[in-house]
């Protein structure tokens, strides 16, 4: 038997990786939806602090521009403050505000990896009974749908923000991928080497 | 007075075609062609042929949002955000603003795409283009479903051949009955896997898969060149506009080619209010329009009338053309007008990883994938419900992106995004809808800001879709298996609307008699004769294969037909 699962990781898929529900949920939008426009987000500059060095441990600067260097902490509250809701405002900041009352910037680099390798594995757990609601629709099919109230944990959202930042900006694509925007043919290649850098176009 | 007699010259022309889609794009380069003097009359602003493609040229880190639309854009975007792409910041520029463009949806729902531009949505299509085969003009008869096509499969081949050699359309000639094939450029390559793919479905299942048949030029010819397109140059950035010229649109094909008679007259920002009906010919004289900007009202004249707003466009002008002869909409004899809305639903099918392959990987961005004909009650294959879908999809490998749901951070992780990941592969069902009375759309009490009516929408899946979309997502999934993918992830959307395919067909169908129908077998309708509808408002019936090379052909028929009646003085 095939395992049923709905539409959204297929979305999801499409789309080049997995993204988070608000994302996802806002492809929903229906007429007539109250949803707020951006209720306004910003952070202080402790917060901020807190922020890059996060990115820049998921993205640190080694023989290539870390994610400092690329300027995604910037784009994470700006993306936060045009492309996210209430619900994400408020995770992002708890999840913030719990490394700083964990004293994470005084901690050795070390130490600050360890917290974050928790913090991703508690974000899994999360996330799983967070994106899992499933309901019964008609007879034989079962739909999950995303629970927004809560919010996308913090860590993802860090997550998919600094890659997202950084992968697709000027010098995290120009350091990490072959950029050939006019490719102009479409050649299979059969001998790729282990080495190969991702083409992006 | 000679002021007057003046202007109503100016704007009498020999044809007025509404909309400059892709099937009004075929009607200006057909009427033109063979010597008539003919205005475009397009509701949207103009865009010029290159030099407004803005966004076709930009790198991936000048989109500030690197492509995510922001809540705002999500708010006036909302049937757009329905299908997840459109309202992207790459092309949002080539869509309408919905807030702005409102529509009401009365009962179910309906999801309504519109591009109101030079062009319309040549520019944004999904260029994937099929014939249609024999028994999808018998079906309706054989199966006493909705009313019969009076044309079938050799009245629309020998335009098929026409305007397929004119668009340039590339793909594999595998002669199927259930997928005729059309005049060939040469087919895009499958990667590694997806020749795998095809070689297992086809030993063990007996189904053929074929490379997707696209309008891209892979070899262009004299006629291609000779109005400045180009070879797909493989970025796969269609959709802001492709500056090449390299892929079928009316900016980059018909409309230049009407354009070099020297007979087209181009006229933007105007909205087709309604046709004028001459209760004394019986015949339609004119169209009036109102000027999306100013407001003015203002009315244009002429022989022959062909009506290429889109499939709800044209029939709610129509609809808007009140007589007393007519008071119930233009040729709405039947009540059809607005009945039978139909699309392609879609948001079925199946997804996997595939093992090995690791060598493998491609140079350019293929704008293209793989094509699964119709198999479902095709020969001896017999199953619950009626008609059929095909499938589209393919097999890529993966990019940075597999990093968001992975576990792992730091210097490591950042340089394994860097290189290609797994190949992932998926296919998604293309269903045909079954024409049904009430899916409709009337006009609303309330009007827009131009003071025309707005449409209220009721429309929704029928058990036979239904029914049809499990078999999508299992059938999927078998493939999938058949091929030996892993991690088969078969999903049926649920929360899904009749308009999401963007192949919005029916409304003003064409059939036998004025009294089952809007428009006869010459795409005229029945009792105002100069006035033709030549869009996805006829189809009777909606097949599952993507309906624009069937507009292509029935419009450059219709066109032929229009003139020679024209010459013949029965116009």
């Amino acid at each position: 038997m095939m395992k049923r699962r709905d539409a959204i990781s297929q979305i999801a898929l499409l789309l080049g990786g997995a993204f988070t529900a608000p994302t996802l949920m806002a492809m929903d939008v229906r007429k007539g939806n109250t949803s707020i426009v951006a209720a306004d987000f910003s952070l202080t500059d402790a917060q901020r602090q807190i922020v890059s060095a996060v990115a820049e441990h998921i993205i640190p600067r080694t023989s290539t521009p870390g994610a400092i260097d690329a300027g995604v902490p910037a784009f994470i509250e700006m993306m936060l403050k045009d492309c996210y809701k209430k619900p994400e405002h408020n995770s992002f900041l708890k999840g913030v505000s719990d490394l700083a009352k964990a004293n994470f910037l005084a901690q050795p680099a070390a130490g600050q990896v360890a917290m974050l390798t928790l913090l991703e594995a508690n974000t899994k757990d999360l996330m799983k009974s967070y994106s899992q609601k499933r309901i019964k629709v008609g007879d034989n099919v079962d739909k999950d749908t995303l629970e927004g109230a809560n919010g996308v944990p913090f860590w993802r959202l860090m997550k998919e923000l600094t890659l997202l930042g950084y992968y697709t900006s000027e010098k995290g694509i120009q350091a990490s991928f072959i950029y050939e925007p006019v490719p102009g043919k479409f050649e299979l290649i059969t001998d790729m080497k282990p080495t190969q850098k991702s083409f992006v176009y | 007075m000679n002021l007057n007699i003046d202007a109503i010259k100016g704007q009498t022309f020999d044809a007025i075609v509404i909309g400059s889609g892709i099937s009004g794009g075929w009607a200006a380069k057909e009427l033109t062609e063979k010597g008539l003097k003919v205005a475009v009359l397009e509701r949207g602003r103009e865009i010029k042929h290159i030099e407004g493609y803005e966004t076709a040229m930009k790198n991936p880190w000048e989109f500030d949002h690197r492509g995510r639309p922001t809540n705002m854009a999500a708010e006036e975007y909302w049937a757009g955000m329905r299908t997840g792409y459109t309202p992207a910041e790459e092309h949002r520029y080539l869509f309408e603003n919905d807030k702005q463009n409102p529509y009401i949806e009365k009962k179910g729902g309906f999801d309504w795409i519109r591009a109101y531009h030079t062009g319309g949505k040549s520019l944004l299509w999904g260029r994937q283009t099929y014939r249609w085969n024999r028994e999808d003009f018998l079906a309706n008869e054989k199966e006493g479903v909705g009313t019969p096509w009076p044309i079938g499969y050799d009245d629309l081949a020998p335009w098929y051949s026409y305007v397929e050699k004119f668009a340039g359309i590339s793909g594999q000639a595998e002669g199927l009955d259930v997928l005729p094939d059309s005049d060939f450029l040469p087919a895009m390559q499958m990667t590694a896997p997806e020749v795998h793919f095809k070689n297992a479905v086809n030993k063990k299942l007996g189904r053929p898969v074929t490379v997707g048949r696209v309008a891209h030029l892979t070899k262009p010819g004299k006629q291609h060149t000779d109005l400045g397109r180009s070879s797909c140059n493989y970025r796969n950035k269609c959709m802001r506009g492709c500056p090449y010229g390299a892929y079928f649109s009316s900016l980059s094909a018909t409309l230049p080619a009407a354009m070099r008679t020297g007979r087209l007259t181009m006229i933007h920002n105007a909205i087709a209010a309604e046709i004028i009906y001459d209760e004394s010919t019986q015949k339609a004289k004119g169209v009036r329009v109102i000027d999306q900007n100013t407001m003015e009202s203002k009315e244009y004249f002429a022989k022959i009338i062909f009506v290429n707003a889109g499939a709800i466009g044209s029939t709610s002008i129509l609809m808007n053309s009140k007589s007393n002869r007519y008071q119930n909409g233009l040729g709405n004899d039947s009540d059809q007008l607005g009945r039978n809305i139909m699309d392609h639903h879609l948001g079925a099918g199946a997804s996997a990883t595939i093992e090995g392959f690791e060598k493998d990987y491609m140079f350019g961005n293929r704008p293209n994938g793989l094509y699964i004909p119709r198999f479902q009650n095709w020969g001896k294959d017999k199953r619950s419900y009626s008609r059929g879908f095909g499938y589209q999809g393919g097999a890529s490998r993966e990019g940075w992106g597999r990093g968001v749901g992975a576990d792992g951070f730091g210097a490591e992780f950042k340089e394994s995004l860097t290189h290609p990941g797994q190949w992932t592969v998926g296919f998604g069902g293309f269903g045909e809808i079954l024409p049904n009375p009430e899916n409709r759309f009337v006009l609303g009490a309330q009007k827009d800001k131009w003071g025309l009516p707005i449409l209220e929408f009721s429309a929704s899946f029928g058990q036979n879709e239904l029914q049809m979309r499990e078999d999508m997502m299992n059938e999927a999934a078998t493939m999938l298996e058949a091929a030996g993918f892993k991690n088969i992830n078969a999903y049926n959307k649920q929360d899904t609307h009749i308009g999401l395919g963007i192949h919005e067909m029916g409304t003003a169908r064409m059939g036998t008699s004025v009294k089952n129908s809007i428009v006869n077998k010459h795409n005229q309708v029945h009792e105002v004769k100069n006035v033709f509808m030549t869009d996805g408002a006829v189809m009777a019936s909606a097949s599952c294969v993507n309906p624009s090379l069937t507009y292509m052909a029935m419009t450059a028929r219709a066109a032929d037909f229009a003139v020679n009646e024209l010459k013949k003085r029965n116009l």
